[in-house]
């Protein structure tokens, strides 16, 4: 468990992997903030003003966090801030269900047609929850785009 | 350590906020669209009625009943009479709106108070042309426990 935790070519998958998912998830967001307004409104928990705040603001965080978890830089932390992300995702998703809600995710797309919430959905978070847990606890800082570029000294041996 | 992360997580955040704020404010969307300024006026045009207005309108028959909530939600109850148009399917069901004279008073509703679905669909179909809608907006729940006529 240790060595996986500190594994530097498994650490690099999970986080450009997850870094990689939220650059794509952000995208259709950032270009549609007015379907996302709607999409957060579909879950019937906040105003209308805090949708269009959320709207504005999320999608950016989202693509902030994901490239810094790709680049290597401030790993631990854009890990910690999207796995709250998805913790929250995942109840909004779950109260949903609960109320009976037959309503578009607006993860990946904001076509309201396109992937319903639903078990699946949950089980997909929960998997992404893993995910960043374990790069919030790993030992993140091992590989990074700046080391790459300035070639430093202490490079981990097992990728040079 | 824990000063070094709060310290980062409010220099992404602060970072996420303003660049959403700049990006939204060069492409005219979100708080800086100008449809959204349109719309309020538009809304405010919006006549709202409480549940002894609907249920008189209802009974004179004069009034188109739209349910604005999702299909599922309609299916498993709805005022007597309603047709279904869920604010999200509005361009598939644009034909259905089509065939509805422009003058003809219509109700819109959605599930209650706490909903706004029924206001969004309003704002679209007065931007359509339609002159006489009116927004029930205690909508099926207020309905409902109101005994009313109501379709299962």
């Amino acid at each position: 468990m240790k060595s996986l935790l500190s594994n530097p070519i498994f650490i690099l998958i999970v986080r450009v992997f997850l870094g990689g998912l939220f650059v794509v998830s952000s995208l259709d967001k950032i270009i549609y903030p007015e379907a996302f307004t709607v999409s957060i409104l579909n879950y019937k928990v906040v105003d209308e003003t805090f949708a269009i705040l959320t709207a504005t603001t999320l999608p950016w965080l989202e693509l902030i966090c994901g490239f810094l978890l790709i680049i290597g830089v401030y790993s631990r932390t854009s890990a910690l801030i999207l796995t709250t992300l998805l913790m929250g995702f995942t109840i909004l998703i779950v109260s949903a269900l609960i109320r009976g809600l037959d309503i578009s995710c607006g993860c990946f797309t904001q076509d309201p047609n396109a992937e319903k919430i639903g078990y699946r959905k949950i089980l997909e978070n929960v998997g992404f929850i893993l995910m960043g847990v374990y790069l919030v606890f790993a030992k993140v800082e091992g590989i990074t785009l700046l080391q790459v570029l300035r070639k430093k000294s202490d490079f981990p041996p097992s990728l040079s | 350590m824990k000063r070094k992360i709060i310290r980062e997580v409010l220099l992404i955040v602060g970072l996420a906020i303003l660049l959403g704020f700049v990006f939204t404010f060069i492409t005219k969307q979100g708080f800086f669209s100008n449809k959204s300024s349109s719309n309020s006026s538009v809304k405010n045009s919006l006549e709202i009625i409480p549940l002894q207005k609907a249920k008189e309108l209802f009974e004179s028959k004069e009034a188109l009943f739209i349910d604005s909530r999702h299909e599922f939600e309609y299916k498993l109850g709805h005022i007597e009479g309603a047709i279904n148009i869920a604010l999200n399917e509005l361009e598939s069901k644009s034909t259905q709106l089509d065939s509805i004279p422009k003058n003809k008073l219509i109700i819109i509703y959605c599930d209650g108070a706490d909903c706004n679905s029924s206001v969004e669909l309003g704002v679209k179909c007065l931007e359509s042309g339609f002159t006489n809608i009116k927004i029930f907006f205690g909508g099926w729940q207020e309905w409902k426990n109101a005994n009313f006529p109501i379709v299962k």
